[in-house]
């Protein structure tokens, strides 16, 4: 379809519509596709054990989740110190029907598809809920709004005996087509259900950001006067913003219970909330790329710190809490490493090598 | 009746500890709008400064509350130097996540001191047999706690109120581009601002160690307090620091010493402030003393 071969040495568009295009050349679909193919097809040529897999599904699932927030952070310019709050409104969706009707209810274990919709719809409730105050305040109370949603979620689900006060709330075996998953088949089944989830919420966000109601999103960031005058509600697009992201983190809590079995307390933190904001700046605010580099970097870094603690810990007597310091230290540093240096994150490491690759060997 | 006045009693304990940790969050805010998110750990350090010295050095431990208050003096003007200044001009997100990284920093280095898991209390240095009237008891660490407290606040209010670098700091807060073309040296006013907000800091670490003992976890679940207090009070103003952070403190008795145990109800003193919070975001945004910026989205 798009026929410019000339693209790659500047811009050529004669139309909007032509600009607006998710790939620009046929070069990057095929690149896309092939991209998606080694995605799905990776895990039948390799022998990957259940640790490494749930890495990476543990990878994926932050992935959804810092799609959600980059929207409303990256996109909509609010900052939320509560995301993980609203990932466990998803978890605990599902741990709610599983307290009330039993872990292996066939709503379950048969309707998991719709179980993870329905958790997603009450992460975008809550969230805008959460984003309520937008409608009079500005960003720095906003923030506060959301910290303050994240201590009433972890005292909720502490204090509550629904809840099991915070223990962990097991969630029974999903069914597919062929029976029951078993327990090898797991981590690899979740794989590929979280990949699916991904690559509908990836396009689905791109195409959103396309359209009026993504780029409202940009416009009330950059300038919400301007966008008041051109006819939004700065107010509203804030609320919707905060239920865009609460969508994403609850699809993500519903699959991390079930890629878990279980839910508890200890995976919706303030910690942990802290942690995907980590990602999404690390990754990149405002870049789609960056939801996927993010957790991929700080969860990578993650599994290298706690590698070199438990070196340590070999080598030193005294440093039993070493992983508790060095991981929290590890993640404050590159938090403000990259903001001070790379506050564009690593998305735009991948422009920079993109570019070069493109003019290759004809620079500037 | 005696467990109300009780209640009171350590409601304005708690609460003017609230109003003297506000203080420091107060002063950043006011000067350099930035939300510093790390001022738990601030206050934290400073507790733990405080211990250091009196134990394990053995200072007097009146002289190394004061050391400790200069010690966290000077690590919050250097962190201002090294991380905030530079962030002057970017976007408020960029800012309050700097803060975020910075309270992760700290954490790390606390957790690689003993502090970080481990109890620690003070050495009894004050009688510890509480003082008594009327059924109501309130114990010699709480009292010289509020009374260094009060004081200290009288003596910031002072400083803001009469000395030439308090009142260049306020004239900064008012408008940066004036107080420059006046010869004020705006840098200069946020590094001290974050460097008063430090002996603040230490200062309420010092005294919430002497009355509840130093756990990490409790001294800065107090930065995080902080935040419905400042909301309370309105995020600029110092006298509405201290007038919310007692009310907070007096809700958040009252919550615990009545709801509690009632109606399934357990640890509402921690959620408290919370939605407190919340509801205030919704209808008095500006909190009690805060200035109307007529600025709604």
């Amino acid at each position: 379809m798009s026929s410019n071969r000339w693209l790659a040495t500047g811009n050529y568009f004669t139309s909007y519509k032509e600009e607006q295009r998710i790939f620009a050349t046929s070069l990057d679909r095929s690149v896309m596709c092939a991209f998606l193919f080694v995605l799905f097809a990776w895990p039948l040529f390799f022998d990957v054990g259940n640790k490494y897999m749930l890495v990476v599904d543990n990878i994926l699932v932050a992935v959804i989740a810092v799609i959600g927030l980059n929207l409303v952070t990256g996109f909509a310019g609010l900052i939320s110190i509560g995301h993980a709050a609203f990932v466990g409104i998803g978890a605990y969706t599902v741990a709610s029907f599983c307290r009330v009707l039993g872990d292996s209810h066939v709503l379950i274990t048969h309707a998991w598809p719709l179980m993870i919709v329905v958790s997603g719809c009450m992460g975008a409730l809550f969230g805008a809920v959460v984003g309520l105050p937008a409608l009079r305040l500005k960003h720095l109370y906003l923030a506060i709004a959301t910290l303050s949603f994240q201590m009433i979620f972890q005292w909720t689900i502490n204090f509550m005996n629904f809840f099991d006060q915070g223990q962990t709330i097991s969630v029974g075996r999903v069914f597919w087509v062929t029976g029951t998953v078993a327990r090898n088949d797991h981590y690899l089944f979740w794989y590929y259900v979280i990949l699916i989830v991904i690559v509908v919420l990836g396009f689905g966000v791109r195409n959103l950001l396309r359209t009026r109601y993504g780029r409202c999103l940009v416009a009330v960031r950059d300038n919400d006067r301007a966008a008041d005058a051109m006819g939004m509600h700065p107010g509203f697009i804030k609320v919707y913003a905060f239920g865009l992201a609460g969508f994403c983190a609850g699809v993500a809590g519903a699959l991390h219970a079930y890629l878990y079995r279980g839910v508890g307390i200890d995976s919706f933190t303030l910690h942990q909330s802290i942690n995907y904001l980590a990602m999404a700046i690390v990754g990149g605010l405002g870049t789609l790329q960056g939801a996927f580099w993010g957790p991929l970097a700080i969860r990578v870094l993650d599994l290298q710190v706690e590698r070199l603690s438990e070196w340590a810990g070999s080598h030193l007597t005294a440093a039993t809490n070493l992983t508790t310091a060095l991981r929290p230290l590890s993640f404050g540093l590159v938090i403000v490493l990259f903001l001070m240096f790379e506050p564009r994150g690593i998305a735009n490491w991948w422009r920079i090598v993109r570019s070069y690759v493109k003019l290759w060997p004809f620079r500037y | 009746m005696s467990y109300f006045f009780q209640l009171v009693v350590s409601g304005i304990v708690v609460g003017s500890i609230y109003a003297l940790s506000a203080l420091g969050f107060v002063l950043i805010y006011k000067s350099s709008r930035v939300l510093n998110i790390a001022h738990g750990q601030i206050i934290a350090a400073g507790a733990f400064i405080t211990y250091a010295l009196t134990v394990w050095v053995g200072i007097p431990i009146y002289l190394s509350f004061a050391m400790s208050m200069v010690a966290t003096f000077f690590l919050a003007m250097s962190v201002e130097r090294i991380f905030l200044r530079r962030l002057i001009g970017e976007p408020i997100i960029s800012v309050i996540m700097v803060t975020i990284g910075l309270m992760s920093i700290l954490d790390g280095l606390i957790y690689l001191t003993p502090f970080g898991t481990e109890n620690f209390s003070f050495p009894p240095y004050l009688p510890t047999t509480p003082i008594t009237i009327g059924g109501v008891s309130i114990s010699w660490t709480q009292l010289v706690g509020v009374i260094i407290t009060f004081s200290m606040i009288a003596g910031f209010s002072w400083f803001f109120k009469k000395s030439t670098i308090g009142i260049s700091m306020r004239a900064v807060s008012d408008d940066q581009m004036a107080s420059m073309a006046i010869g004020i040296s705006v840098p200069r006013v946020f590094g001290l601002a974050w460097a008063m907000a430090g002996l603040s800091a230490a200062a309420a670490g010092g005294i919430i160690g002497n009355i509840t003992g130093l756990n990490f976890d409790t001294l800065h679940a107090f930065g995080i307090v902080v935040f419905p207090v400042v909301i309370l009070g309105g995020l600029d103003s110092i006298q509405g620091a201290v007038v919310a952070g007692i009310i907070m403190g007096l809700i958040q008795q009252f919550a615990s010493g009545y709801l509690d145990g009632n109606w399934g109800l357990n640890g509402t003193g921690e959620v408290m402030p919370y939605i407190i919070l919340l509801i205030i975001l919704l209808f008095k945004p500006h909190g009690l003393f805060g200035i109307h910026e007529i600025e709604r989205v």
